[in-house]
């Protein structure tokens, strides 16, 4: 029983909820300042996520009449609480070790998918022709990007059962004992062998956060948002959150894969180098990048996806293999 | 009821643009374009964002006399806009038709079929005046909300 309450107070205050979203929030602000700052602009207060929460908040809800009404409105709702309680599975090193008696990497592999399959919901159910074109884009860059996710989570498993085992066979996957063997036997992201997997990890990034050049699903300029298109007011606000809250959950577990180092015994410390951390992989891999490109064509980054990341995934899992 | 006007306040400051072209030669496009992406005029500070789709619109930037082809999407997408929405005409042509005015194929001036709320002449209008547009259309939106600033 307080095992549960234990782990409903974690999805909801720390790691995953109030503080996942200020964390999320946080970077997206920080994210479009940095990238104005890069072309040379001011850009938006570091508050403008919150203040665009405050306007959706405010802003009337239409529903198209053709709309498939439930689908529609639950679908928001759905990349939320899959967000939320991955969210909670997040392990915060030196601070909070991940609900650890039911979080693995596996768990996190499952979970990871549902926001965006929350876009295709809401996108088929919108009936608007774009939701549709949406949903199809959606669906191709989400069976590329997961390919190398998956190889990448599997070298690492393998590497850290390799290491607790010492030299045997097998694959570790709780994300307590992948962080814990790392804190004493150094970083995976400073070990040669991974290095080709922490680069595939970078560039899964931009791809499973939807932003250029592999916003496609999206694209503004051509299909007007795709599945967001018929989404405004506080349906729109609950899509953002699940979006931040994806922010913090891929950072977060990138810093868990590769750099889960502590600098020294007070949480608070910790707590700040674990941001600061989330916050150098998101300038590298999506702030960067995104200020610098412009946009793939779907089939282009569909084969982007399934050979330069996969292939660099593959390397590390063979080196893995045969070392 | 407070924080129902605290969110108020605040969600004047994230107006998200959209644009409509009513038949618009491209000046005031390009214009518009300019003000947002280049340095000195940067638009997003003031919280702005283009959006692409009219659902997610605060606040509507016309440009074009408004051509009879183009008369009943224009007024199809604004009505897809949900309230609270701030119009502004931007340019000469959707105030009084500019140099097509009396034109054969010209429906304007647009604010015979819609209310705009924020006049912005010019051929085309200077980026400096399009970003005075938008901070009177952010007050205009205040007004709306039931709020003075």
């Amino acid at each position: 029983m307080s095992d549960t309450l234990f782990a409903i107070l974690h999805m909801c205050i720390f790691p995953g909820g109030v503080f996942a979203l200020a964390v999320g929030f946080f970077f997206k602000g920080l994210d479009r300042r940095v990238e104005a700052r890069l072309q040379r602009r001011v850009g938006p207060p570091l508050t403008q996520p919150w203040l665009d929460m405050a306007k959706l908040l405010t802003k009337e809800t239409l529903i198209p009449r053709t709309a498939c009404r439930p689908a529609f409105l639950l679908a928001p709702v759905f990349g939320f609480t899959g967000m939320a309680v991955c969210a909670a599975f997040i392990p915060v090193p030196g601070v909070f070790g991940g609900l650890f008696n039911m979080g693995d990497l596996l768990v996190i592999f499952y979970l990871l998918p549902i926001p965006a399959m929350a876009l295709m919901l809401g996108g088929s159910a919108s009936s608007s022709p774009f939701g549709a074109v949406g949903f199809s884009r959606e669906m191709l860059l989400m069976l590329a990007y997961e390919t190398p996710l998956l190889m990448i989570l599997l070298a690492v498993a393998m590497l850290v059962g390799k290491g607790i085992s010492g030299g045997d066979w097998g694959a570790e996957f709780s994300l307590l004992k992948i962080v814990a063997w790392q804190q004493h036997s150094g970083s995976l992201g400073l070990n040669p062998v991974m290095i080709p997997a922490l680069l595939a990890y970078l560039i899964f990034l931009p791809g499973t956060m939807g932003v250029a050049p592999f916003d496609i699903p999206e694209a503004e300029t051509e299909i007007i948002e795709g599945p967001l298109l018929e989404y405004g007011g506080p349906l729109l606000a609950l899509f953002q959150v699940a979006s931040a809250l994806k922010t913090f959950v891929v950072l977060g577990l990138g810093v868990a894969l590769f750099f889960p180092g502590t600098i020294c015994e007070w949480w608070p410390v910790n707590l700040l180098w674990f941001v600061l951390k989330c916050l150098g992989l998101m300038l590298v891999s999506l702030t960067l990048v995104k200020s610098a490109t412009g946009r793939f064509r779907i089939d282009q980054a569909f084969r982007f996806y399934v050979t330069v990341p996969t292939a660099l995934a593959l390397c590390s899992l063979i080196l893995v293999w045969v070392m | 009821m407070a924080l129902d006007n605290m969110l108020k306040k605040l969600s004047v400051r994230s107006p998200w643009l959209f644009r409509i072209n009513a038949g618009s030669c491209n000046g005031c496009d390009v214009e518009l374009a300019t003000t947002a992406c280049i340095p000195r005029y940067d638009v997003e500070r003031l919280g702005c964002k283009y959006c692409g789709s009219p659902r997610h619109a605060d606040i509507v930037l016309i440009t074009g006399p408004l051509t009879t082809r183009v008369r009943d999407r224009v007024l199809r997408v604004w009505h897809e806009i949900p309230e609270p929405k701030v119009t502004v005409a931007v340019g000469i042509c959707p105030i009084s038709g500019g140099v097509f005015r009396e034109g054969y194929s010209i429906e304007g001036p647009l604010d015979r079929y819609l209310p705009v709320d924020v006049n912005v002449p010019g051929c085309p209008p200077r980026p400096q005046a399009i970003l005075e547009g938008v901070v009177l259309a952010r007050s205009i939106w205040l007004k709306k909300l039931g709020l003075e600033e």
